[in-house]
């Protein structure tokens, strides 16, 4: 076995570098990809499947466990000395040899006649009890499945069984056209769509030499920014929820209602689905884009004054649901989780589309509900700013996208391109070949977080489960593709 | 469906959908949309429910689970399909792990994802239709 691929890997690790992907081909070879945090320089790992089989990280590198276990469902390639290999998105329900990724399958498998359960993992002994929740909720909710272990009120063990959404994504866009590509892409998740827009438009780009013009990455920031604030407010709206704050809860509900509709205005959608593309960004408005920050700002201050002043809310968020700043580096934790346990990293500051509009990572140091609820509150403000100075610029601009740009035919390559996405890093790694997606590979931060969450609910009372899953947030969609 | 004139309970079950759907639903129940306010309600138990609700390509793992919810809601009820995907029509279609929505729905609310005012109107339009209920 090759053990460089251990070394190369912890190596890098050690220097702090970020991981984008580790992913498999089915043409029998791995690779890891990382990003130097501060250069935003991206360094390659390779190594060959051998007998069908690969050297496990995971004991050295826990993070990439569950990259490990789908590698192992989806193309059959074995993660040696793994020590947890059971299936992750493999349910009981699959063809024995069925290996998506392996073989591209040309009709739906025969799905087995069983129960999609995959055993849990629980704890035993005198007195514990098992809850299991989902997949189907009480609410309004994604589908997943939570086995709970439980001594008293105390949780004791979470086992999560996700992948209940689980579509196909990255078998659908192989042998993808770039014109087929966006429609899938922008539908991945309704919570970070102009992320993954953004990411397919750069990885095109990049595989043909174009760079955008500065009006084409001020519309595109303005966007990305303006699904920030969305996905926040949303956010905001849901953690008073979790406590019972219906007045908090409800006017951030209605401040959310108001930035769709005039984001539906300039862009026609609530969502902004289908608003950038290869050389494209759907058109800005900068004077509507300016008053509709106005706008939110006049019901920002107030409600942001009620939650800040509310002593019990702060009291329930505060010490519950708590990750560490050492479990969030030890598993690659992304985005406002980690930036709210005081790891500083936020992708905006390496990205040439905010050129020198500086974005500053906003960082907290609890790990707990409190720390994420202030993170997004400082990050709306900060995405305000960051509009309302694009916009400025904008205005001074030409008119982007007048005459689009189009992809030339047959370009190949591959490519690991990135955003920071509402939920944190969000990296796509797409080859392709004379014009077709030969793999496309999707590592959303909330893959990241998920087993963040389950280290993080342990010790509270299960009765903080919703609270603590809400602080996180994670969209499932993203996760399970 | 003049059984709900007045008041429809219905149960959400997602299968696969991408969260879009389900934020939507969720803004019925804010104030700019108030659902409450004409006799339509979230129910956290199938046997409180009058319809199923579901958004969604129909995920393979989720297929046993809406056939179960659907089996605990007591007659008459309805099926719901929220959004394309459920529809029957959206992108994921193709995709190897999904199963082509919902089958047999009762009503259909298109869009991708259906703006909530719309859903509103038709759902309250079925609430008033005689059309008879089908399971």
């Amino acid at each position: 076995m090759d053990n460089s691929w251990i070394r190369q890997n912890v190596a890098l690790k050690e220097a702090h570098a970020e991981l984008l992907t580790l992913t498999a081909t089915r043409n029998q070879s791995m690779r890891a990809t990382w990003l130097d945090p501060v250069s935003g320089r991206q360094e390659l790992v390779i190594v060959e499947v051998c007998q069908e089989r690969f050297p496990s990280l995971t004991s050295v590198l826990p993070e990439v466990a569950w990259d490990e276990r789908e590698i192992h469902d989806v193309f059959g390639y074995v993660p040696e000395g793994h020590p947890n290999p059971r299936p992750l998105l493999r349910t009981p329900r699959w063809p024995e040899n069925f290996r998506p990724l392996r073989e591209r399958p040309d009709v739906r498998p025969t799905w087995q006649d069983a129960d999609p359960d995959n055993p849990a993992l629980t704890v035993e002994g005198n007195g514990v009890t098992v809850m299991k929740v989902g997949p189907t909720h009480a609410g309004i909710i994604e589908s997943g499945h939570f086995v709970f272990s439980l001594m008293g009120e105390n949780v004791l063990h979470l086992d999560t069984h996700l992948f209940q959404n689980h579509r196909g994504v990255e078998s659908l866009l192989e042998s993808q056209t770039v014109d087929g590509v966006a429609s899938i892409v922008t539908r991945i998740c309704a919570a970070d769509t102009v992320s993954h827009q953004t990411n397919w438009a750069l990885a095109v780009e990049a595989l043909s030499g174009y760079e955008a013009e500065a009006a084409v990455s001020l519309g595109r920031v303005v966007l990305l920014e303006s699904e920030r604030v969305l996905s926040h407010l949303n956010d905001l709206a849901q953690i008073p929820a979790g406590v019972g704050f219906q007045v908090a809860h409800q006017q951030a509900l209605a401040m959310k209602e108001d930035w769709q509709r005039g984001l539906q205005g300039m862009y026609g959608h609530r969502f902004l689905f289908d608003t950038v593309r290869p050389g494209w960004v759907a058109p800005p408005d900068p004077e509507n884009l300016l008053r509709l920050v106005y706008a939110l700002r006049r019901a920002w201050t107030p409600w942001q004054h009620l939650v800040e002043g509310h002593h019990g809310f702060n009291d329930r968020m505060a010490d519950v649901g708590v990750t560490t700043h050492a479990d969030v580096v030890r598993f690659g934790g992304q985005g406002v989780v980690s930036r709210a346990a005081g790891k500083g990293f936020d992708a905006r500051t390496l990205l040439p589309l905010y050129q020198d509009l500086r974005p500053v990572p906003v960082v907290e140091s609890g790990g707990d509900v409190r720390a994420r609820f202030n993170v997004r509150v400082r990050e709306v403000e900060a995405s305000l700013r960051l509009i309302e100075d694009a916009a400025a610029r904008l205005r001074r601009e030409t008119a982007a996208g007048d005459i689009p740009w189009s992809p030339q035919d047959g370009h190949s390559g591959q490519v690991a391109v990135y955003t920071e996405s509402p939920h944190g890093l969000n990296v796509h790694d797409v080859t392709m070949d004379n014009g077709r997606v030969v793999r496309y590979h999707i590592r959303a931060a909330t893959y990241r977080n998920w087993p963040l969450l389950a280290h993080a609910v342990p010790g509270n009372a299960v009765a903080d489960f919703p609270l603590i899953n809400k602080s996180f947030e994670l969209c499932y969609s993203c996760a399970d593709r | 469906m003049s059984h709900i004139r007045h008041s429809l309970q219905i149960r959400h079950v997602d299968a696969g959908s991408c969260n879009g759907c389900e934020q939507e639903l969720t803004a019925l129940t804010s104030a700019a949309y108030d659902f409450q306010h004409v006799g339509l309600d979230w129910v956290a138990s199938p046997r409180h429910a009058d319809a199923l609700l579901v958004t969604g390509p129909m995920s393979d793992p989720m297929v046993r689970p809406v056939e179960r919810v659907w089996a605990a809601i007591p007659s008459p009820k309805w099926r719901i399909a929220f959004g394309d995907c459920a529809a029957g029509c959206g992108v994921f279609q193709p995709a190897y792990g999904t199963h082509g929505g919902l089958p047999e729905a009762d009503l259909v609310i298109r869009g991708c994802p259906p703006e909530p005012g719309a859903a509103l109107q038709q759902l309250r339009d079925a609430m008033r239709s005689t059309t008879p209920p089908q399971s």
